[in-house]
């Protein structure tokens, strides 16, 4: 038999038994719209291309790092410091992950913006905010595990916020802490959470969010859907996928010159007796979170401001998982209405991000 | 089938009962899951300090403890006694410090301020500052969860 001929033969044995053949046909013949706004549809590849970046360098640092309250802070001080090349992997992954959540917002706003959400594509939103959780989720969790003064801190203060939702929320406290106090187990947990508990379930809701985008196509914003006159289509495999490793390099290029040149430090040890040191504050994505929770008064009549300030943002989080369902007349006026919503909370988080930085 | 005089069909009666085994044997199993992720709480009744350590602090200084896994401060007051406090801030759970030139106490994550006696002045906290209860027994200084004997 010729090369070629075993080569085929190869292939269509294993087709034989998996029916592979039929996800080659759907990718070659797989177009993506172009009009106006496409510029959007490379956000979702490029957040998965981070994610890679962060499994892959995820599985490094663990292989050194050590969550246990003793050695923690010096184990990541070690792969700083010791380990060939270490300070640029624990570097890539920290910046990665802020690269990816910044993504993360600029889809999620894109499909926002131009109601991408619309029926029949519900679903494959909601499962976008399930991944949105547990990207935040992943940022939280990880941000603690250098046991510095600062991520002590603030992650005193992240696992003490469920405590003010009356109820479940003084158990969602000791779930996150493993007990009453953020402690040696809370690290251990929160480990846990970061490498095993949060990818299994970020893979799963991933896979039926990809799913959901394969089986409806890419959708059409409604400026160009409304236009009688047929959208130009450019084949997914290979002309869109070429474009898309276009813009993954230029990515991977700036990440890599930025956590060059701007490695994340590591502070002393955190001591669970010291006091809070001052300037704490959580990463950027949080930032708003944090201000608003600051500029909320301690009573309000005669509600603690907190559990106010923990109740809206809970309203707001489920009002974003409804979003699909509330904006269900996406051409009248309450559609542009939800459009607006979209731009103010664009200039309130920047807002109170930048308020907080000053 | 249903008898002349029964609430429930046949069928009924077996899928509920059926049910109920099932929810019985879902609880049975997730009771031990709930019960693990959730450990002891770890904050003690009491805590015994050589007093000898804190007899001779200056009026309005603070000296640090343990209780349990959270700080705890014990101060000395213009009068001599002593008071205890536990050093968590009671808005967001950040451990707070005492300035003894401002006579207060202050959290940083927040901006919080008490004042020397643990009660909020200023910033997010809603309640004072939590106290133990402190007494002297012969050379021991025995610090006390409020309400235990």
């Amino acid at each position: 038999m010729s090369e070629e001929g075993k080569k085929r033969g190869f292939i269509s044995w294993l087709d034989e038994r998996s029916g592979l053949s039929a996800v080659f046909r759907f990718m070659r013949e797989k177009t993506v719209p172009q009009h106006r706004h496409s510029i959007w549809y490379y956000t979702g590849s490029a957040i998965l291309l981070f994610f890679a970046i962060q499994v892959i360098t995820g599985f490094m640092l663990v292989f050194y790092y050590n969550p246990t309250l003793e050695e923690a802070n010096s184990s990541v001080a070690r792969i700083m410091t010791e380990i060939p090349l270490g300070w640029i992997i624990r570097s890539v992954h920290s910046w990665s992950a802020s690269f990816m959540i910044a993504v993360v917002f600029i889809h999620m706003l894109s499909i926002w913006i131009t109601k991408a959400y619309r029926k029949p594509r519900e679903l494959t939103w909601m499962s976008g905010v399930f991944l949105l959780g547990i990207s935040l989720a992943f940022g939280f969790t990880g941000y603690l595990l250098p046991w510095d003064d600062l991520s002590l801190s603030a992650t005193k203060v992240g696992t003490d916020i469920p405590r003010s939702i009356p109820g479940v929320g003084v158990w969602v406290t000791r779930l996150l802490r493993g007990g009453d106090d953020v402690t040696g187990d809370t690290l251990t947990r929160f480990f846990g959470f970061h490498v095993s508990i949060l990818p299994l379930f970020l893979l799963a809701v991933l896979a039926v969010h990809v799913y959901l985008i394969q089986k409806q196509g890419m959708s059409l914003p409604l400026a160009v859907e409304r236009k009688a006159e047929k959208v130009k289509e450019l084949p997914f495999w290979p002309n869109f996928l070429y474009r898309e490793m276009v813009v993954w390099l230029i990515l991977v290029g700036l990440l890599f010159s930025v956590a060059v040149f701007f490695p994340p430090s590591l502070e002393k040890a955190a001591d669970l007796m010291a006091p809070a040191p001052e300037g704490i504050r959580p990463e950027w994505y949080f930032l708003f979170l944090f201000q608003t929770l600051k500029i909320f008064p301690a009573k309000i009549l005669f509600i603690n401001g907190d559990t106010l300030a923990v109740l809206l943002i809970l309203l707001g989080v489920a009002a974003l998982f409804c979003l699909p369902l509330i904006d269900n007349k996406p051409e009248e006026r309450k559609g542009k209405v939800i459009t607006v919503i979209a731009y103010l909370f664009i200039v309130y988080a920047v807002a109170m991000t930048v308020w907080s930085l000053l | 089938m249903k008898l002349k005089h029964s609430l429930f069909t046949r069928r009924q009666f077996l899928n509920g009962l059926l049910g109920g085994w099932l929810g019985a044997l879902a609880a049975s199993l997730l009771y031990p899951v709930f019960r693990f992720i959730f450990p002891p709480a770890r904050e003690p009744d009491q805590v015994i300090l050589p007093f000898a350590d804190f007899e001779a602090m200056e009026p309005n200084t603070v000296k640090n403890f343990a209780w349990g896994s959270k700080p705890g401060l014990i101060k000395r007051n213009d009068n001599g006694s002593f008071t205890a406090f536990v050093a968590v801030c009671t808005h967001l759970d950040c451990n707070v410090t005492y300035l003894p030139e401002q006579r207060k106490f202050f959290c940083a994550c927040h901006d919080g301020w008490y004042d020397e006696d643990g009660i909020q002045i200023a910033g997010p906290p809603p309640r004072p500052l939590r106290r133990l209860n402190l007494s002297v027994e012969g050379a021991d200084l025995v610090i006390k969860r409020e309400g235990i004997e």
